[in-house]
């Protein structure tokens, strides 16, 4: 009776420090101004001209071919970059989906075509990339999606509604699935199918739609009859399902999946020094706090590990993520127990507004790229629970 | 799930096969049951000697297969996910102790104190050591002891110190041990490995890792209870609320699992103190959230003398506390971390 699991240990060589010290220095300048509710956005901030001196650093698609403007750097090396950045709640918003997601996508299944069109514009940090899953209807139930790819001569006319999609609003392009099959229920893994959409083709409205923190970070789509060409198919019609779910592995065990408010611990930090005498409480809170940090950081490297010898473990991706939002989402609550907090945001002040606005938008951590529900439904069947 | 991954069949992982093998064959209720009741497993503590197991973590210098820590966390964890009534971990940390600074290894099992001992100018040593489990069946234990700042690792004969039976939730057997003026058998300055904590870093390790091998078992059960038990005309484990209670235990058993692999690394990196803290904070919740949600599973069954669960549960209860507790270590760790301006935290993260 062994584990279940496989977390063999990968380590970042001391080779990666200047690397490290340089997207720190880089941060460092760049990010000077930046206020406490700017970075507590994290990686869906969007701050495109960020964006584009990450590119210029050679810091998106690091792992990907030179051929299509990658750095050929080892996965290693981009975590590094992803982690410091993540630590001071750098805007990656305007590149991160490609880099994480969509990028990886189309070196996978994408046309040669595709390849070189669109992963170079990507690395400079040009391309801005959303995903176009959600739909009013489907939520969890993915599968469940209505909006239609019908193929026409030259290529496909799409209709329907998307929602939820992060920063489709400042986004060029969009990775979204599609039904191009016949729509029987009893078959809804079936005849899905990913395309790559310009979105400034005609027929598409975007309408942001204001959250909670009163600011609109993602959106409703109507598409309506908006042609794509043929070429513009990711991958193979009907195998949508597979594909969009194949990406997942990567997309959450990453770092993002629970440093997205790390940003307020040091502020945190400092304002119990400034308390004066170190309360055992306090103590206690913070070491624990870092343990799960450390061990979290320890597993998403070991599945990075993994995914980089060519292995899939989907369930130790849903574990990270699972216990990575736990973790960040319980942020907020240990600023209230270990601080002085008011009633009021104040702006100005690091602590309160990271605070103020981490505060808000935790809830999404754990309903973002798969539920909370829907994960540890995951991880039981994987377990063997029938 | 990947078990395709363990495609290194390292000398660590065959030692641990091997270990398992005979653990799920020796381990028995019964036997658990007479350990508690006093009597000691010769027969397996033999069976582990004659496969080497008993030496793995000794120098080959001392006929030990001179293994990296990282080496026998399989091998550990295994001891630990069958509950394995022998000192088998205790005795591999003191062979450890004893080889690191070139001492020679005694035939036996070996026990272990957490706690630094003093050592005076005529080479005696003092002090109190709250809990030292099997040590009634040990005839040596091995003491850090500190003299003007310099620690020493000190083989002590049972019969140098006196022992007074404390009751704990493991019910394995275990002594309050003080040790007032004993005379050691051999005694060696420690490197660098030993700390200002003693061997209470090591302990803690091997206690995470013991804690992730309980887990491991744990899940097991709870998968196979969660299959079989049937209520309102299914298996439990169709209820949601079940599936969901496995899943976190499955994340708690990954977490621990993870947590003592580190710890064993950073032994093995002199950096054992931060790894254990580290490992500690996180197993020891793990434990706690572990045997909760199985204790939930297992109805009143599970609740039962005669259910196998509390040999597992009561071993989480008995290590999340030994060796310094979660809270512990994490109010350790924590105080270290406020000592500094709140940007080197993630300094002292990514290294
Ligand atoms: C900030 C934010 C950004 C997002 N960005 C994107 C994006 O860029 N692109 C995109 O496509 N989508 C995006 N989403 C949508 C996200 O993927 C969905 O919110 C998520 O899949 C859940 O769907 P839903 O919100 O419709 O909730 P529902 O599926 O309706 O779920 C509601 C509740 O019911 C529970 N539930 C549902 N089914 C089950 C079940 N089988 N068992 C147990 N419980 C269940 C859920 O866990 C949840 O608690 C974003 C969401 C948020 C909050």
């Amino acid at each position: 009776m062994t584990s279940p699991f496989t977390f063999k240990p990968l380590e970042i060589p001391e080779e990666l420090t200047p690397l490290r010290l340089r997207v720190r220095d880089f941060l460092k300048d760049i990010g000077k101004d930046w206020s406490g509710w700017k970075v507590g956005h994290s990686w869906t901030g969007f701050d495109k001209e960020f964006s584009r001196a990450v590119g210029a650093e050679g810091w998106i698609g690091m792992t990907w071919p030179k051929q299509y403007g990658g750095g050929e750097r080892s996965h290693l090396e981009r975590f590094v970059v992803v982690e410091e950045m993540l630590a001071v709640g750098a805007p990656l918003g305007a590149h991160w989906f490609g880099d994480r997601q969509s990028g990886p996508l189309l070196l996978r299944l994408g046309t040669e075509q595709q390849r070189q069109r669109f992963l170079p514009e990507i690395v400079r940090g040009n391309a801005t990339f959303c995903i176009g899953l959600s739909e009013p209807n489907a939520g969890s139930d993915l599968a469940a999606i209505k909006s239609r790819a019908k193929k026409v001569h030259g290529g496909w006319r799409l209709s329907g509604t998307k929602i939820w999609t992060t920063n489709a609003q400042h986004s060029d392009l969009m990775i979204g699935l599609f039904r191009t099959g016949t729509g029987d229920e009893k078959l809804k893994h079936q005849g899905l199918s990913q395309f790559l959409i310009d979105m400034k083709s005609s027929g598409i409205d975007v309408r942001p739609i204001r959250d909670l923190t009163g600011e609109a970070h993602f959106n409703e789509i109507f598409f309506d009859d908006v042609f794509v060409p043929a070429d513009m198919l990711v991958g193979v019609e009907g195998d949508g399902w597979s594909q969009a779910t194949s990406e997942l592995a990567f997309e959450r065990s990453q770092p993002d999946r629970f440093m997205s408010c790390f940003p307020v611990l040091p502020p945190l930090i400092d304002d119990i020094r400034q308390q004066g005498n170190i309360d055992r409480l306090s103590a206690r809170k913070i070491g624990a706090t870092l343990a799960d940090l450390v061990i979290l950081r320890e597993m998403s490297l070991s599945v990075l590990g993994q995914l980089a010898e060519g292995h899939a473990p989907a369930q130790e991706a849903a574990l990270v993520k699972d216990l990575g939002n736990s973790h960040e989402q319980q942020i907020p609550n240990l600023v209230r127990e270990l601080a002085d907090c008011q009633a009021t945001i104040e702006r100005g002040n690091r602590l309160s507004e990271l605070q103020g606005f981490l505060t808000q938008n935790v809830p999404s951590y754990s309903l973002r790229g798969g539920t909370r529900e829907i994960l540890r439904g995951i991880i039981a069947k994987g377990l063997g629970l029938r | 799930m990947s078990n395709t991954m363990n495609d290194e069949t390292s000398i660590g992982t065959l030692m641990a096969e091997q270990v398992e093998r005979l653990l799920s064959r020796e381990v028995t209720r019964e036997r658990l049951i007479a350990v508690e009741q006093g009597t000691f497993d010769t027969p397996l503590w033999q069976a582990l000697e004659e496969m080497g197991i008993t030496l793995a973590l000794a120098p080959e210098s001392a006929a030990g297969a001179g293994l990296s820590w990282q080496d026998a966390e399989p091998t550990l964890r295994a001891a630990g996910s069958w509950a394995a009534p022998v000192p088998l971990g205790e005795s591999l940390l003191a062979t450890w102790a004893l080889g690191s600074v070139g001492l020679e290894i005694p035939e036996g099992p070996i026990a272990v104190a957490e706690g630094v001992f003093r050592l005076d100018h005529n080479q005696h040593i003092s002090g109190t050591d709250a809990l030292v489990p099997w040590i009634q069946h040990c005839q040596h234990l091995v003491v850090v002891a500190e003299q003007s700042g310099q620690r020493f690792v000190c083989l002590l004969n049972r019969d140098e110190v006196s022992l007074e039976t404390v009751e704990t939730f493991a019910r394995i057997p275990s002594s309050r041990v003080v040790a007032s003026g004993a005379t050691p058998v051999a005694i060696a300055a420690a490197d660098n490995i030993i700390g200002e904590l003693g061997l209470l870093p090591a302990l803690a390790t091997l206690r995470t890792v013991q804690i992730a091998g309980v887990l491991d078992r744990l899940l097991a059960l709870c998968v196979e209870y969660g299959n079989t038990r049937e209520q309102f005309g299914r298996p439990i484990g169709k209820f949601q609320a079940i599936q969901h209670l496995i899943a976190d235990m499955a994340a708690q058993t990954a977490a621990a699992q993870v947590a003592g692999l580190y710890a064993c690394r950073q032994i093995d990196k002199g950096n054992g103190e931060y790894g254990a803290a580290i490992a500690k904070a996180r197993g020891g919740l793990a434990a706690t959230r572990g045997a909760e949600a199985a204790h939930q599973i297992f109805g009143a069954m599970g609740f039962t003398d005669e259910h196998i669960l509390h040999y597992y549960s009561r071993r989480l209860w008995q290590w999340r506390d030994e060796a310094g507790s979660e809270h512990w270590w994490a109010e350790r760790l924590g105080r270290r971390v406020l000592a500094q301006s709140g940007d080197e935290l993630w300094r002292g993260i990514s290294g």
